[in-house]
């Protein structure tokens, strides 16, 4: 595995949830453990603005190297382009496998989801 | 010298490292004051390099309470597996009649591709399942014997979970009712007394590496009555007595042989040591919570222990280790992220069977290094089982 996923899978920062405060919370959620990657997204929004990003996710470790990296992309992001790229742009910058892309198609789905939800 | 990072080895039952003692002997047989030659010439050097092959043929039959004459020599437990299922099925049966072999499902699978090589030549093979604790039932493994039912092949110690089979009732029923059983003793060979004679068995393969011998260096041995129903699969120089074709590798079976030796002296305490090792391990894992034990609590082998931790996925908790050398899964499947076909046949589901992890502790782990293992499992479990939604 590149260095890319082993520094953002032993620093998952990002990694939690969202305590109650300023600024309203939206939550987006995607697969299943029984299809062996879950993740949910949570951002808080201001306007049209992305404050804060939070994740939790139970998966390979290119799924949570590809959801800290994000996590941490996403504060200050706008409604119209909430996140980077596409996942073959993710799989680029992390040097994921192309036959791990499902997995990335699955982290994508929870950002839509949340994105979703804050509409 | 390796180049990588410290890493706490538990791995053993994937592969041992070759004993130091083992090495000195086998550097007797390397470069030009060596005993390199051809032990099939009939020189002077040929013959020294005979003596030194005959000599370990004598320390691996005595480790097995076999017949010096009743092991060939082979590349290891792989070919051992293929050489009896294939040759026995190809050659003990007459040409047309009806041929059947019993297995089990939680097989290597050296063992069970064989067996579906044989299902495409028209040989019926029965998987008998494994009972919850990885144990596989003799009597069921006897109920699945039948009228053209020509072998019998079931592994001693599984390669997953450590779990021992009670080969010597099965070998008991075998022997009664005059079908050949075949045991991969890949696990069990120098780690647990094996006596052919006593278990009843009619083939039983070997590998040195999982016996702190070099790789690719194996044995098969056959009972005396089998042999001639036994076919060889490769042909040549008719070495091993026409059943193994092939220039004998010398410093490779004075390493086994060498094995063998050290395992027939020392294999007793140092079993005793790695099941007091193993308790301690399973004792610092049981803290971690909903960790669960795969198999049979005490039915199995002295270092092994295959643990599932809920919750976490296990290829993620393979990676968070990089300190310690372990495995999901066996080492010839880690590759697929498909979950382990052993516990899944003994009914652990696909999360669960996927977050497991096996330990397998050896000769050189240290009570330290056990603790520094449970430490790092537990500190990365609660870390992946906090991210996780």
């Amino acid at each position: 595995m590149s260095a890319a996923v082993r520094e953002h899978f032993d620093a998952l920062r990002a990694a939690g949830r969202l305590a109650p405060g300023a600024g309203r919370i939206v939550t987006g959620e995607a697969g299943s453990r029984e299809e062996g990657t879950q993740v949910r997204f949570q951002w808080r929004v201001a306007g049209d603005r992305i404050l804060e990003a939070r994740y939790l996710a139970y998966g390979c470790p290119y799924t949570l190297a590809a959801c800290e990296w994000l996590a941490r992309q996403l504060p200050g992001r706008t409604r119209a382009a909430p996140w980077p790229g596409a996942p073959e742009d993710w799989a680029r910058v992390l040097d994921i496998p192309l036959e791990r892309l499902g997995r990335l198609l699955v982290v994508e789905d929870a950002l839509r989801a949340a994105a979703a939800a804050w509409a | 010298m390796s180049t990588h990072a410290p890493v706490i080895y538990l791995d053993y039952a994937a592969s041992t490292p070759v004993d130091p003692r083992v090495v000195e002997r086998m550097l007797g047989c390397l470069g030009p004051d060596g005993v390199f030659a051809n032990p099939s010439s009939t020189h002077a050097p040929g013959r020294e390099a005979r003596a030194l092959v005959e000599q370990a043929r004598q320390s691996a039959a005595r480790l097995f309470n076999a017949g010096a004459g009743d092991v060939y020599w082979t590349s290891g437990a792989t070919e051992s597996n293929n050489l009896a299922i294939l040759g026995w099925a190809r050659g003990s049966a007459a040409p047309g009649a009806a041929r059947h072999v019993v297995t089990t499902r939680i097989e290597h699978k050296a063992v069970l591709d064989p067996c579906k090589r044989l299902e495409k030549e028209g040989v019926a093979v029965t998987y008998v399942e494994p009972e919850p604790d990885g144990r596989v039932d003799p009597a069921r493994v006897v109920a699945a014997i039948r009228p053209d039912t020509l072998l019998v092949s079931v592994m001693h110690a599984n390669n997953e979970t450590g779990v021992i089979n009670d080969v010597g009732a099965i070998g008991a029923s075998c022997r009664a009712r005059g079908v050949p059983l075949h045991v991969d003793a890949a696990q069990t060979a120098g780690r647990l007394p094996i006596d052919v004679q006593r278990l009843n068995l009619d083939f039983m393969s070997v590998s040195a590496h999982k016996m702190y011998g070099p790789k690719g260096a194996g044995l098969l041995y056959v009972h005396p009555a089998r042999r001639p129903g036994l076919l060889p699969l490769q042909f040549g120089g008719g070495q091993e007595r026409g059943l193994r074709s092939g220039t004998l590798p010398v410093h490779q079976i004075v390493g086994l042989g060498a094995a063998c030796e050290i395992a027939f002296a020392e294999a007793a305490g140092e079993a005793a040591r790695l099941t007091a090792l193993r308790e301690r391990l399973w004792q610092g894992l049981q803290s971690i919570e909903g960790a669960l034990l795969n198999g049979h609590p005490t039915e199995r082998l002295p270092g092994t222990l295959n643990v599932a931790f809920p919750g976490v996925e296990g290829e993620s908790l393979l990676f968070a280790l990089p300190g310690l050398a372990i495995s999901s899964g066996s080492a010839c499947s880690s590759d697929s992220d498909e979950p382990s076909y052993v516990l899944r046949a003994l009914g652990r589901d696909v999360q669960t069977a996927q977050s497991s992890l096996r330990f397998s502790l050896g000769r050189f782990t240290s009570a330290a290094e056990v603790d520094a293992a449970v430490t790092a499992v537990a500190r990365e479990v609660a870390r992946l089982r906090a991210a996780a939604p």
